[in-house]
């Protein structure tokens, strides 16, 4: 049972044609002394139940910006969304109330943030920060949300959960933090998870842990999931579709298969290029030049023409739009053709 | 915890000889001889300094002398006597509890001034309200209690009873209960709310700033839930400490406030030492404010690791 106030929202059951979370043309901006900065430029996907998409991109493409402008947790000001619509079941969030929309925060779309340290609050014992959940959303009483915040450590895998409940989140291992966020973060069963880069501070051996976990959560709830990432290992074995970020902006939309054997933007095929191989083992690793665009002077045309190895002179003023490649895939490079050859201009 | 409470409490003695060793020293080092001093200007009997000097132990080395202080306070509870031979503990009676109830009546008003203002500008932050309070603690931190204390003293003392009639903050002595409190604690703490008003600012600040303050917000959780339970929590843990501490420098700071308004306590008898050269009232009302120092530390120390679980472990 949801409270009434959630109403405004579409109930659950079926989605006809809507998809279950939309981006549409989302612009984000921050003011800053220096300027504006537009760290969003027309950011548009989405997400099915079941299913999940990776946004993949380096740090100041927007893909982190956009995944909390989802959340609604952006501090405006600074920040400011001047264009764009984030439809939840239909519903454009950016047009509810405050209070409406702290109704869907948490309880409806949920987010698992990168350094489980700091992102648990220090002085609350795991079992408090994960009952409050359902003492706040559900009513629960004291003891009824504790025995709760027990079996969801127990389903995130959390050895000895009854005993280890009171203990602060400084005496866990990074691992194990990371899952009482996850644990925390699917408490009221939440339609859609925004995991943003939750293995970036974690040991290799702890993220296939974590990412098999968060895929397993996934298949039992059938919840849609945005994993956000600067690791393309990360992605390749949890997601169905693949957005790559830059400057802002999605440059090219693919399916993990296509997207691993025939990228068709030249900074995915960069990315890939630029992953240590085994097979390689000796000779240099490829590297993407220069650096990544100021947003407070982003390049004229093409964001990435600075570092671009296929640029020819209209890459310089005219922004290429997302080419249509096929149903699933689009690139927002004017010689896409030319990359999915592999023929470098 | 247990262990912790006693790990901090031996770390306080080493403090304490440290710095009663100082005050010692430095008092020594002062120029003049108190038995001469004793007698002013007449010319005195030589056996009979002779006896003095013996009696008050003058004639050993410092340290020697430290050791028999600090033997005396710790074994006997005697914090010696004047050179009058009035012992010091029963100079102190009393006046102790005066300088403690202004130190209180103090840090109270400090606590609550200071932290709703400090709150007041931090959710306000770069509003006009912020501004004005940030511009009244600039105030508060610029004048001394000198002029705070003999402005209140003529304002809310001598016209406010011209203009209603009746007395409502006396401004001498402590005749009127807790209402002769109040205008020295506010002069007292003057400067301590607006540092602690700023600090209190900055922490919130800071600590609203924090990833898990973030994920509070994620969680659906009402702006006053997560300020009030998520930020303030947080936020108290620096205020704590400064509080604390505070208490011993309010005790320390009434010499002056106490001096303006004729209060009969610590502050005004060390004052009255230091005019009369009482070596013995001097070191034992400083010796007395360490212990209060390294006490209320101490209880900082445990309040902190109350408040923050992380301390409790290391």
């Amino acid at each position: 049972m949801r409270k009434a106030s959630t109403d405004v929202l579409p109930a659950e059951g079926g989605l006809g044609d809507e998809p279950l979370l939309a981006v549409e043309n989302l612009h984000v901006e921050f003011a800053t002394r220096a300027g504006v900065v537009r760290a969003v430029n027309g950011v548009s996907y989405s997400l099915g139940p079941g299913e999940t998409l990776a946004v993949l991109g380096e740090s100041g493409s927007g893909k982190s910006v956009t995944a909390q402008a989802i959340m609604g947790i952006l501090d405006m000001p600074p920040a400011r969304i001047p264009k764009g619509e984030i439809r939840f079941r239909g519903t454009d969030l950016l047009k509810l109330s405050d209070e409406a929309r702290t109704q869907v925060r948490g309880q409806r779309i949920a987010m698992v943030f990168q350094d489980a340290l700091s992102s648990l609050n220090p002085v609350f014992t795991v079992g408090w920060q994960i009952s409050e959940m359902f003492r706040v959303h559900r009513g629960m009483s004291k003891r009824d949300a504790y025995n709760k915040a027990v079996e969801l450590m127990d389903k995130v895998r959390i050895p000895a959960a009854r005993q280890r409940v009171n203990d602060y989140p400084h005496q866990f291992s990074g691992g194990m933090r990371q899952r009482i966020m996850i644990a925390m973060s699917i408490a009221l069963d939440p339609e859609v998870l925004i995991a943003d880069e939750p293995t970036t501070a974690l040991d290799v051996t702890v993220q296939a842990q974590i990412m098999e976990l968060l895929a397993e959560l996934q298949r039992e709830s059938n919840m849609g999931m945005i994993l956000i990432t600067h690791d393309l290992g990360v992605v390749a074995d949890v997601a169905d579709k693949i957005a790559v970020m830059y400057g802002g902006r999605i440059v090219e939309n693919a399916s993990v298969h296509d997207i691993y054997k025939t990228p068709a933007h030249p900074y995915t095929k960069g990315l890939l290029e630029s992953i240590p191989r085994v097979d390689l083992k000796g000779q240099e690793l490829y590297a993407i030049k220069g650096l990544p665009p100021n947003l407070l002077d982003m390049p004229t045309g093409c964001a990435f023409h600075p570092r671009c190895p296929y640029r020819q002179d209209n890459c310089v003023t005219d922004n290429p739009p997302l080419y249509e490649i096929s149903g699933t895939r689009s690139s927002a490079c004017h010689y896409w053709r030319e990359v999915l050859d592999g023929d470098q201009g | 915890m247990g262990r912790y409470v006693i790990r901090r409490l031996i770390q306080a003695i080493p403090v304490l000889l440290g710095a009663t060793l100082f005050i010692f020293v430095i008092v020594f080092a002062l120029p003049g001889d108190p038995i001469a001093a004793l007698a002013g200007e007449k010319r005195q009997d030589p056996n009979i300094v002779l006896i003095l000097r013996d009696q008050y132990h003058l004639n050993d080395p410092v340290l020697v002398q430290y050791g028999y202080y600090i033997s005396n306070i710790f074994l006997h509870g005697d914090f010696g006597r004047t050179f009058a031979g009035v012992p010091i503990t029963q100079l102190m009676a009393g006046k102790f509890q005066v300088t403690l109830n202004l130190a209180l009546v103090a840090l109270i008003m400090e606590a609550i001034i200071g932290v709703l203002l400090g709150l007041w500008a931090a959710l306000r932050r770069g509003q006009a309200i912020d501004t004005m309070i940030l511009a009244a603690t600039l105030l508060l931190i610029s004048v001394p209690p000198l002029v705070t204390g003999f402005v209140l003293q003529l304002w809310l003392g001598v016209w406010l009873k011209q203009t209603v009639g009746t007395e409502i903050f006396p401004i001498a002595g402590i005749n009127g209960g807790l209402r002769s409190y109040l205008l020295p604690g506010f002069v007292l703490a003057g400067t301590s709310i607006a540092y602690l008003t700023r600090l209190t600012r900055t922490s919130l600040v800071e600590t609203l700033r924090s990833d898990y303050i973030r994920t509070a917000i994620a969680k659906g959780l009402s702006r006053r839930r997560v300020i009030g339970r998520h930020g303030l929590r947080n936020a108290l843990i620096p205020l704590v400490t400064y509080l604390g501490a505070d208490l011993g420098t309010l005790m320390g700071g009434a010499v002056i406030t106490e001096t303006i308004f004729n209060i009969p306590g610590i502050g005004l008898q060390i004052y009255q030492g230091v005019y009369l050269r009482e070596q013995p009232i001097v070191v034992g009302i400083v010796t007395i404010l360490v212990l209060v120092y390294i006490v209320a530390n101490l209880v900082v120390d445990l309040l902190y690791a109350v408040l923050d679980p992380r301390i409790r472990y290391e």
